[in-house]
């Protein structure tokens, strides 16, 4: 199989996604009833969640392959983590902007600083910040071993904003509850399809990702071969 | 309504950027490492 280009394997995963999401959009917009006391604005939680999911999920695969990097130095691990990490970033913008959307009609405010919104704030500059740091090193080996300790302790911000709707006060729904879910069979359904369907996409991206990288690398051993 | 339009113009919107601008990369990269063969080849005849 070639490293870039349209294997068979990546047009499967496209079209998956592709159908995923249709059947996603069906099951937010028309399947799942309408939310009795917010309207047809609650629609937005479907994608809300779903993009959150995968963001939370691509920078946990950043996690592992910054580990599988330390312990390997394996440069296929280090292209996993970056690409993870655009994606993942991606995502969590799409959760920030859709939540945003959400509450401005039913908080009336387009951001609050509580809890959760401030630890996704956090979040995001953390990994926006790893991209940017990224950029500024010039040796590939300290670069990738440095990227590596960073996506392992920048995951710290991970778990702490997905449990600081639970930790502290604050005015961002609990839907996921110890005593199960917040949620008629139909909204739930939706839900899982748009989760199901995101992480498609998801998988489908890193692959393109991973692919242009590698693509890159070639790109850049060639040049020197031909500078010496 | 409106918010509901807005946040699902937005999701698209920064995917297919993101989408977009792989696509160009991978484009120029592409381009780039034929131009870099095309190169190894005529240094190799010129060396021959």
């Amino acid at each position: 199989m070639e490293r870039w280009g349209v294997s068979k394997l990546a047009i499967v995963l496209h079209g998956l996604a592709g159908a995923a999401i249709l059947v996603a959009l069906y099951m937010a917009l028309v399947f799942a009833p309408t939310e009795a006391t917010m309207g047809h604005v609650q629609r937005i939680f479907y994608w809300h969640v779903a993009t959150a999911w995968v963001g939370f999920f691509a920078f946990f695969i950043t996690l592992v392959a910054s580990i599988a990097y330390l312990r390997t130095g394996r440069r296929r691990w280090d292209i996993v983590a970056l690409s993870s990490v655009e994606i993942g970033l991606a995502f969590a913008v799409i959760m920030t902007v859709t939540g945003s959307l959400w509450a401005k009609p039913v908080w009336n405010t387009w951001w609050t600083w509580e809890p959760r919104l401030t630890t996704v704030a956090i979040m995001l500059l953390i990994y926006a910040t790893y991209l940017l740091l990224r950029r500024v090193i010039e040796d590939p080996g300290r670069r990738a071993r440095f990227a590596a300790v960073y996506g392992i302790a920048g995951f710290v911000s991970v778990p702490i904003t997905f449990m600081a709707i639970r930790w502290w006060r604050t005015i961002h729904p609990v839907i996921f509850k110890s005593e199960g879910f917040d949620l008629t069979p139909a909204m739930l359904a939706a839900l899982i399809v748009s989760v199901l369907a995101y992480s498609l996409l998801y998988i489908s991206l890193l692959l393109l990702r991973t692919q242009l990288e590698f693509l890159s690398d070639e790109v850049a051993e060639l040049r020197e071969s031909l500078d010496e | 309504m409106t918010y509901l339009v807005a946040a699902y113009a937005v999701m698209w919107l920064i995917t297919f950027i993101f989408v977009l601008s792989m696509a160009m990369r991978q484009r120029r990269l592409a381009a780039e490492l034929e131009a870099l063969k095309e190169r190894l080849q005529e240094t190799k005849r010129y060396g021959e």
